[in-house]
């Protein structure tokens, strides 16, 4: 298939012709035809700036030379990169560039990567002819973790464009005029920023760098692993830098990943977590009430005993397991293999089950797949973006990035329903970008959506196909929301009307629309319930089943979505394939050759439940504390247990009630695979030796499997990730993007057929609205520099975030006579604890935010409720009240 | 009694004229823009105004109706007018005595204008410093809005001619057209790389002309008597109508002369600006403000129009005619302008921020005779390695009077070096004050 002429344009570069798409610059276009034009303030992602000059070049019947980097290409344009007048070019504005260099490579960490390095080797002779005063900068202090060297910039204003196209933080900026323009940012006080590191890896010279890092290393001392991150479900591609086995510093290869190259102060800052001195390096075991160390093969054989005893005394059901998100592909598939094969019990299930269970559900239940239906590119190519309770740049950055992109470079509409409303602040904010901005209370997001498929239904703006097909669906809900009146749902939403309406034309109007789901719906109260809601909305529209549009919602846990592949969590075989479902089971049974066990599931909250009841008397737990999210409930239950197993890295609560605790390795000291949110397979490779005496967690499993005399043997992780293809086709090819799942036909045709009626009046439905008192709602928040309580072990974090602090609005601080920074006393029924106050206006009124990864005593005055479709825990939000502590 | 009539000058040589809207409309103020609004069709005022042949008082002498013409015809969105009141060139002081004394016939420029290109918003950037001339211009855009010239329903039409003022905030480079557009959206005075044009993507990316005080004052009297009339003075049919020169330096009465284009150096300098301050004859001149190449003697008879000066190696630029006598050292007034373009570089592309900081150390080091041999090379090498690689014009006005000086008395640099290589041979180079 040839492209139409418009589309492209033939043009010569040194002699050679290339076709290439229109609007490609020349800079690009070289490229293609392997001419690399020497450049600094080009960079890809940015929109050119022209202001190095270096990419000077001969374009035929141009008077003067032109910047490739700004420049179009046009039809039968001849450039030439090569000639005397170019060379001279380059090699004049190498010199002005050089003029006020300090020429301090020798203790520059960017020596051996410098572009100015690279393009002097290649122009300029040894000595310089500039004999006057270079310009010196007063050298200040930038950040604990940015350093600045500003003599050695060349003003190329790459950081300064990144922050603000890229990232929108806009927290640097020129100062000074001429050659005495600094990058600064703004305010006396140290930079305060997303620290997304973006600014050091973009920088062509070493004017940017990491504090974390300096002075250790030069570029090629250093070995190198691509992985992936685990802090969050957007799965970035990282690079680990290691040297003698140290981690020296991450950074990700441009256009790398899913991220494309873009990382988050946790990706790109929080990588020492690892090997923080805390970690677990020798098996310990319970003995008179403590943990002492002891040799694997005293602690797997005790743990192996145990179970294998409690499995005669009480039946494979007294056992349970428990997985965190956060492991491999392979350890949780070899995992449920191990609770299934050889302790015989289907109790297991994973993290997934705090929020992702939620959606997987909902999903399963309308659209048939578990998985989103688009991708990252979808997301970036939208017209009509809808972020139902993401906190998108704290919980999923790198998702946020393509919503901006979308935003800023294609200007898609952005409709928010956020908790945190639009205000200026230091990071990033993304209702700032929104067209249209909804406030809602935490877990009362429903109200909202409902409010938005009203105005779809009552203002005709539904797809005429869907109500013709669906008419009973389509009348139900048009029924349901008429027992609805504007009147309520403006009185619990405190949104007008006609706002909404507004909001529902640009939704139904969109062409590409995707909504994005974070966690304020998918942890708050009634989640599941707003996702089918969500669905509805998606599916009355037509937008549903239309390519490039659906339903995204964003996995909290790198390996929230694998562990839901890969059948670890109580509803589901691997594949996603129902616990009951037979040709699913008769699959496994064929592979494994051994029989399945015909119990049932039990979710995280009945393994608890069970614990507490004395039903289940022993615990395998792999990386997940169930003591440090839930709270006293799971510790009193889980002291009934009369044999507790954990594999991990620390001490968590959880580990520290152990019978046995079994040191495992991180995710940088072994390989395999995770599953992003999008539903992305990618490589996880070993970047360092473990520590200590550590062992990958499928390994244990498998050594576990042998003592308890039904062994499941593995050469690598390869292997089981063969296993894992032969069951799911195509899992983790690593290759291109894979096609995402379409909607299943049969399914939606069900649901909108009869599926919907079961709960449809019940889902259509307002909590009363929250009653205006003196008490606040206490929100537990993920923060931009935080993920769970992992990242507290990495310095460079607890750098920008070392405590947790109680973020309010100021109207509400001045109610209670508070001033940021005071001390402030927060307590209901249950508990209190003490906090700092900070002031931000992004807070709306009636709530206070609290980071959930400070939260040991903040979660004391949280009250556990559990889904009654899901049973998801909600740990999220607590009404509480304030006053100042003395 | 002038010698050549004055069109601009014309109301403020009135004695006793102070600028007031009543004695502008006495003068026959606004009667332009009553026609324009209520018997002419925009694009027939942008007509007129290429038959005029009218060209851009700003310096680069752009035909005013051409750039009007660019202006996307079928854009729907709204669209700029900014008239450049920033007024920074050395040498160049007509702008600020246009809007001082006569600040209604800049007004009525810019609105009709804005009529012929349909901006229902226009801006005034006017330099910062010039603060009387911005309280004198607010105090004219009242006068003009109650009076129905400037607003809401401009004259009764329901046309919305807006026009606000905006203070610059010290930067040279807020002249240059993108510069200003930039600073006018608030954000740092840098120019943009070109294309796109402001033509279609300016102000806010709107399309957007930006014109110069002089150029807008002239309109009025384009449209009350006619283009064929302006057409007819000066030295069509390239530089027609009058310019103000600013005459400045070393002649018996500096200050803004209104002249038809066309007339020579000599009559400038030695009749409307009285000749030379003292017996020492001329030396050398800058023809249209520092960033035109000095010229010598030999080029007194040359035209004052565009295209004789472009020949004679120079160029007309913003008018500003600085004259030197004999005895003037070319280094050293090289040095100042030089010191000038440095302070003022903006930064942005490195050519122009490297060059301007080498250049001037270079300057001030032959000035203060520390010069080396090599440093003439490398002064030529360093201009032609600034000139035309630069986002915007200003690399070209810098090297402009060290590439003419160094043309016309290169002696003059080769002496200070000698003298400098005779008597501080073995002195030690003292340390210098940072800049």
């Amino acid at each position: 298939m040839s492209n139409t002429p418009t589309d492209t344009i033939r043009l010569t570069i040194d002699g050679t012709t290339v076709t290439v798409p229109k609007g490609t610059l020349v800079i690009e276009a070289a490229r293609r035809v392997g001419v690399m034009i020497p450049h600094f303030c080009y960079h890809p992602k940015l929109k050119p700036d022209a202001n190095c000059r270096m990419c000077l070049v001969e374009i035929e019947k141009m008077p003067k030379l032109q910047t490739a980097c700004s420049t179009p290409v046009a039809d039968g344009m001849s450039v030439r990169t090569a000639t005397t007048v170019v060379n001279d070019a380059h090699k004049s504005v190498l010199e002005f560039i050089l003029a006020n260099h300090p020429l301090d490579c020798p203790v520059c960490d960017q020596g051996g990567r410098c572009d100015l390095q690279d393009f002097s080797h290649q122009y300029t002779p040894t000595t310089s002819r500039f004999a006057e005063r270079k310009r010196i900068f007063a050298k200040e202090y930038f950040s604990p973790l940015i350093e600045t060297q500003m003599n050695r910039c060349v003003q190329c204003l790459r950081c300064v464009r990144y922050c603000d196209e890229v990232m929108d933080v806009k927290a640097l900026a020129p100062v000074g005029r001429g050659t005495m323009t600094e990058i600064k940012h703004f305010g006396a006080h140290p930079l305060d920023c997303e620290f997304c590191g973006g600014c050091v890896q973009i920088c062509p010279v070493g004017a940017i760098t990491s504090r974390l890092s300096m002075y250790e290393f030069r570029p090629w001392m250093l070995k190198r692993a691509e992985t992936i991150c685990t802090y969050c479900g957007d799965g970035c591609q990282i690079t680990i830098q290691t040297k003698n086995n140290d981690l020296i510093e991450v950074n990700s290869a441009h256009s790398a990943g899913r991220n494309n190259g873009d990382l988050c102060a946790r990706g790109f800052f929080g990588f020492h977590a690892t090997t923080h001195p805390d970690r677990l390096t020798h098996p310990l075991i319970r003995r008179d009430g403590r943990l002492v160390e002891a040799t694997w093969e005293e602690a797997l054989r005790f743990a192996a005993e145990a179970i294998t005893k409690l499995k005669l005394a009480h039946g494979a059901e007294a056992i349970g397991g428990l997985i965190s998100g956060r492991c491999t592909n392979e350890d949780l598939f070899l995992f449920q293999k191990f609770m299934r094969l050889v302790v015989g019990s289907n109790k297991l299930d994973s993290s997934a089950r705090y929020g992702h269970m939620n959606a997987i559900q909902a999903m399963r239940r309308v659209q048939g797949a578990h998985r989103w239906t688009v991708t990252f590119e979808d997301i970036a190519a939208a017209d009509v973006l809808l972020l139902v309770g993401t906190n998108i740049t704290e919980t999923n950055p790198i998702t946020g990035l393509k919503v901006k992109e979308a935003v800023k470079k294609h200007g898609a509409t952005l409709v928010t329903i956020e908790t945190l409303q639009p205000a200026i602040g230091t990071i990033s904010n993304i209702a700032n970008l929104a067209t249209h901005h909804f406030t809602a209370q935490p877990a009362q997001f429903g109200p909202v959506v409902l409010a938005l498929l009203k105005a779809i239904v009552e203002d005709g703006l539904g797809d005429q196909q869907i109500a013709a097909q669906s008419s009973g669906f389509v009348q139900a809900v048009q029924e349901a929301l008429g027992k609805l009146s504007w009147k309520q749902l403006e009185q619990t939403t405190g949104v007008a009307p006609a706002c909404v309406r507004e909001a529902a034309r640009a939704f139904a109007g969109g062409r590409r629309v995707v909504v994005l789901v974070g966690p304020g719906v998918l942890r708050q109260p009634g989640g599941y319930h707003q996702l089918m809601n969500l669905l509805d909305l998606l599916l009355v529209t037509g937008h549903l089943t239309r390519p490039g549009c659906g339903l995204a919602p964003l996995a909290e846990e790198n390996n929230d979505q694998g562990a839901v592949d890969m059948g670890a969590v109580a509803e589901l075989l691997p594949g996603g394939a129902d616990l009951n479902d037979r040709s699913a089971r008769e699959r496994l049974i064929t592979l494994w050759k051994e029989d399945l066990p015909k119990s049932p599931g039990a979710t995280l909250t009945e393994l608890i439940e069970h614990a507490g009841a004395g039903a289940l008397k022993g615990l395998l737990v792999v990386g997940e504390n169930p003591v440090g999210t839930l709270g006293t409930a799971a510790k009193t239950a889980l002291a009934q247990l009369d044999f507790l197993l954990c594999q991990e890295l620390f001490l968590t609560e959880t580990a520290a009630m152990a019978h046995v605790v079994l040191p495992a390795c991180s995710y940088a000291e072994k390989s395999g695979t995770f599953t992003n949110t999008e539903g992305h397979v990618q490589a996880v490779r070993q970047a360092v030796e473990p520590v200590g005496e550590s062992r990958p967690d499928w390994e244990i499993l498998s050594a576990l499997s042998i003592l308890m005399g039904a062994p499941i043997e593995y050469g690598d992780a390869r292997e089981i990730l063969k296993e894992i293809r032969s069951l799911i086709p195509g899992y983790g090819l690593l290759g291109p993007s894979p096609t995402p799942p379409k909607v299943h036909q049969g399914a939606l045709d069900s649901y909108r057929r009869e599926g919907f009626a079961q709960d449809l009046n019940s889902r259509y439905t307002l909590s009363p609205p929250p009653v205006p008192g003196h008490e606040l709602t206490l929100l537990l928040n993920q923060s931009l520099f935080h993920s769970g309580k992992f990242s507290r072990r990495a310095k460079g974090l607890m750098m920008v975030q070392g405590t947790g602090a109680l973020t309010m609005n100021p109207t509400d601080a001045e109610a209670h006579g508070l001033v940021g920074g005071e001390s402030v006393r927060i307590r209901n029924g249950q508990g209190s604890f003490t906090a700092t106050v900070t002031v931000h206006e992004r807070v709306p009124r009636g709530i206070v935010v609290f980071p959930e990864h400070f939260d040991e005593e903040a979660k004391q005055l949280v009250a556990l409720s559990v889904d009654p479709v899901t049973n998801v825990p909600y740990v999220r939000s607590a009404q509480v009240t304030l006053e100042k502590a003395t | 009694m002038p010698k050549h009539e004055l069109i601009l000058l014309k109301n403020m040589t009135q004695p006793g004229y102070s600028g007031s809207l009543g004695e502008y409309e006495r003068a026959g103020g606004y009667q332009a823009l009553r026609k324009v609004v209520e018997k002419i069709a925009p694009q027939d005022v942008t007509t007129m105004v290429m038959k005029s042949g009218l060209r851009g008082r700003g310096g680069a002498g752009f035909p005013t109706g051409v750039k009007w013409g660019f202006l996307p015809k079928d854009y729907q969105g709204p669209r700029y007018l900014c008239c450049n009141a920033d007024e920074s060139e050395p040498g160049t002081f007509k702008d600020r005595q246009l809007m001082e004394r006569d600040p209604h016939q800049v007004i009525e420029g810019m609105a009709i204008a804005a009529y012929a290109i349909g901006a229902q918003s226009s801006y005034i950037y006017i330099r910062g410093e010039f603060v009387l001339g911005a309280k004198i211009l607010e105090r004219a855009l009242a006068e003009a809005r109650v009076a129905g010239y400037v607003g809401k329903n401009v004259l009764g039409t329901g046309r919305t001619i807006e026009i606000w003022v905006h203070r610059g905030a010290g930067a040279y480079i807020c002249g240059e057209e993108t510069a200003l557009l930039e600073s006018l959206e608030g954000k740092r005075g840098l120019p943009r790389v070109k294309p796109p044009f402001p033509a279609t993507h300016g102000l806010y990316n709107k399309p957007t002309v930006v014109n110069n005080v002089e150029t807008l004052a002239n309109l009025p009297h384009i449209i009350n008597r006619g283009p064929e009339w302006f057409a007819s003075i000066g030295s069509p049919p390239k530089s027609t109508g009058t310019r103000i020169f600013c005459v400045s330096g070393h002649v018996k009465r500096p200050g803004n002369y209104e002249v038809p284009m066309g007339i020579a150096f000599r009559e400038l300098i030695y009749e409307h600006s009285g000749g030379m301050r003292s017996h020492r004859p001329l030396k050398a001149f800058i023809p249209g403000g520092a960033s035109a190449p000095f010229l010598t003697p030999d080029h007194l008879d040359v035209k004052l129009d565009f295209e004789s000066v472009a020949q004679a190696g120079s160029m007309l630029g913003s008018g500003g005619v600085t004259v030197m006598e004999e005895g003037t050292s070319m280094v050293w007034a090289t040095l100042r302008l030089m010191e000038f373009f440095h302070h003022e570089s903006c930064g942005k592309c490195s050519p122009c921020r490297e060059g301007s900081s080498w250049l001037v150390q270079t300057l001030r080091r032959i000035v203060a005779k520390r010069g080396r041999g090599e440093d003439l090379e490398t002064l030529s090498d360093l201009c032609r390695n600034i000139a035309g690689r630069t986002v915007c014009a200003f690399g070209d006005a810098e090297v402009a009077p060290v590439m003419s000086t160094l043309k016309h008395w290169r002696h003059e640099y080769l002496d200070l070096i000698h003298a400098a290589e005779a008597s501080n041979l073995l002195r030690p180079e003292p340390a210098m004050a940072r800049h």
